[in-house]
């Protein structure tokens, strides 16, 4: 660079495109190279933009010109349809327990995948990589996707709802609890182990009161998720409050359509506050 | 304090008896080499060594929580070293552990932990399922009262101060009806008064119950004052074997001296 300076100094006519190279150069190559990676990124952000703007199909000019559609619907929604709550406690009692149904066999059966998925309990190297397999593929999945296939294999209704619900809480639960099993706090396993307890006793009296609290925990999040994507499986044939919805706006039965939504509303805000309540009772 | 020393029992029955123990690791570390050491009922019995003397590997090999390369580990005249699985698990039943950390469940009432070291012996389908055993409560509140803190019983173990906790995992200990404690630093993490108090407890125990206490330790005053031998442990070998006497202090000194020379 001092190279560089002297050049600079020894050709005072250069050109001053040529002037202002070497004395960005004389700042240094790193400065010049971040300066560069800077632009470079901000270009691939603002190209990834630009594509995605086109993909979507975004026009901006249609949401104006949609208000009057909008304002329109929202006026033929208006008031809920408040007589059919009869209607609706059944779809509504539907999805709650598509949640239920779905966590609880989530993890009934995460449970065993997530010891054998634990490294430091696993009984078997093949039982480890096969159950990380297990758990790998029903979490990759999205719950949608399980309710499409199962509604195809045995029909519509909640059921198919409730089996896609269980499968992909295996994935999600199966992880979390695999994770839990792996901090463990080895010593009261040691402790008891040493006392001469058998291996179901060390692991009913040790490692359950070390990780329940962990596992309930994960489990009360699960259900609170699980009861909103219950709400969407109906979409797809698999019951409770989202068959519904699909079945009211098809008919344009659009005040039951708001009456269905105040539904999903007042569920998914006392889900959630309740399982974080319950969680907190746990800790 | 030295002239509690007098008191083991050189008649008493010999309750550990290690005979030329080897440990080699894995990696080829050679931890313990030939180590014979004798525990009798009555009987406080410390080890001290630097770190890396093999203190820590010998307690875990006489509990098999590690399996010795050479030689044998008599508990009450079994040969643990020998044996493995269900016949492993019976005769362990007669040594009984407290680890540095007091290792108690933490969720779990003061009681209930205590309570599960009776687990080995009440092997039935409810304490399976995780119910303790309820003949054994008694028990439980009986040793709770003997090691000082009965009147924590209905507590959550992790309420407990780490000198209750490690009385309490004493306690534990004594549930499965020992004839052997091994003690692998049981006082490092307490605070200097609760350390004593913990180590009057063992010795009494020794006394008091005619147990065996075999116990790890890094202080060599603790070591003179509360066991009845001393065992000098130097690179995996046994340095020296005395009674806890001045004698023993010159030893001990000679010991810590040569590793910092």
């Amino acid at each position: 660079m001092s190279v560089d300076g002297t050049t600079l100094a020894a050709a005072p006519r250069a050109s001053r495109a040529e002037a202002r190279d070497d004395s960005a150069a004389t700042h240094g190559e790193g400065g010049l190279g971040r300066l560069a990676l800077r632009i470079l990124v901000g270009l691939v952000v603002l190209a990834i933009l630009a594509q995605s703007f086109y993909v979507v199909q975004a026009r901006p000019e249609d949401l104006v010109t949609g208000v009057h559609g909008m304002v329109d619907l929202l006026s033929r929604a208006m008031p809920p349809a408040w007589s059919e709550c009869g209607d609706i406690l059944w779809p509504t009692l539907e999805t709650v327990d598509l949640a239920i149904f779905g966590t609880v066999f989530g993890v009934l059966m995460a449970l065993p995948l997530a010891v054998l998925a634990a490294s430091n309990v696993t009984p078997a190297r093949p039982l480890y990589f096969l159950a990380r397999g297990i758990i790998a593929l029903t979490r990759a999945v999205p719950d949608l996707v399980w309710a499409l296939l199962f509604v195809t294999a045995v029909g519509l209704g909640p059921f198919p709802g409730a089996l896609a619900l269980s499968v992909h809480s295996i994935g999600m639960l199966g992880r979390l609890f695999s994770e839990v099993i792996e901090d463990m706090d080895f010593g009261p396993v040691e402790a008891l182990n040493l006392t001469g307890a058998s291996r179901l006793q060390v692991f009913t009296h040790a490692v359950v009161p070390g990780v329940l609290p962990s596992l309930l925990g994960i489990g009360l999040y699960r259900f609170d998720e699980n009861l909103r994507s219950s709400l969407v499986l109906g979409f797809v044939g698999a019951g409770g409050i989202g068959f519904r919805l699909l079945t009211a706006m098809n008919l344009f039965q659009y005040r039951t359509v708001s009456l269905l939504l105040v539904a999903t509303f007042i569920l998914v805000m006392a889900a959630e506050r309740g399982s974080a309540l319950l969680r907190r009772q746990v800790a | 304090m030295s002239a509690f020393s007098g008191e083991s029992a050189s008649g008493a029955e010999t309750r550990l008896a290690v005979r030329g123990l080897r440990m080699r690791y894995p990696n080829g570390t050679l931890a313990l080499d030939g180590v014979d050491l004798t525990v009798r009922a009555g009987e406080l019995v410390t080890i001290l060594g630097s770190n890396g003397s093999g203190k820590t590997t010998l307690l875990r090999c006489v509990a098999r929580l590690l399996d010795p390369s050479e030689g044998e580990v008599l508990v009450d005249g079994q040969d643990l070293a020998r044996l493995n699985g269900e016949a492993l698990r019976k005769a362990r039943l007669a040594l009984a552990m407290v680890f540095q950390r007091a290792n108690l469940v933490r969720r779990r009432s003061v009681l209930a932990n205590v309570a599960s070291g009776t687990l080995g012996r009440r092997r039935t389908w409810w304490t399976a399922l995780g119910g303790l055993p309820a003949e054994e409560l008694p028990l439980a509140r009986e040793l709770l009262r003997q090691v000082g803190v009965e009147q924590l019983g209905g507590q959550r173990a992790d309420t407990l101060s780490g000198g209750q906790a490690q009385r309490a995992a004493i306690a534990r200990a004594l549930a499965q009806r020992p004839k052997l404690i091994l003690a692998d630093e049981p006082v490092a993490s307490l605070d200097p008064e609760a350390a004593e108090e913990i180590l009057r407890l063992l010795r009494q125990l020794a006394i008091d119950s005619g147990l065996a206490v075999l116990c790890v330790l890094h202080q060599p005053a603790l070591a003179l004052r509360y066991s009845h031998r001393v065992v000098g442990l130097r690179d995996g070998v046994v340095a020296f074997d005395l009674p806890a006497d001045r004698d023993a202090d010159l030893h001990i000194a000679l010991l810590y001296k040569e590793l910092a020379a």
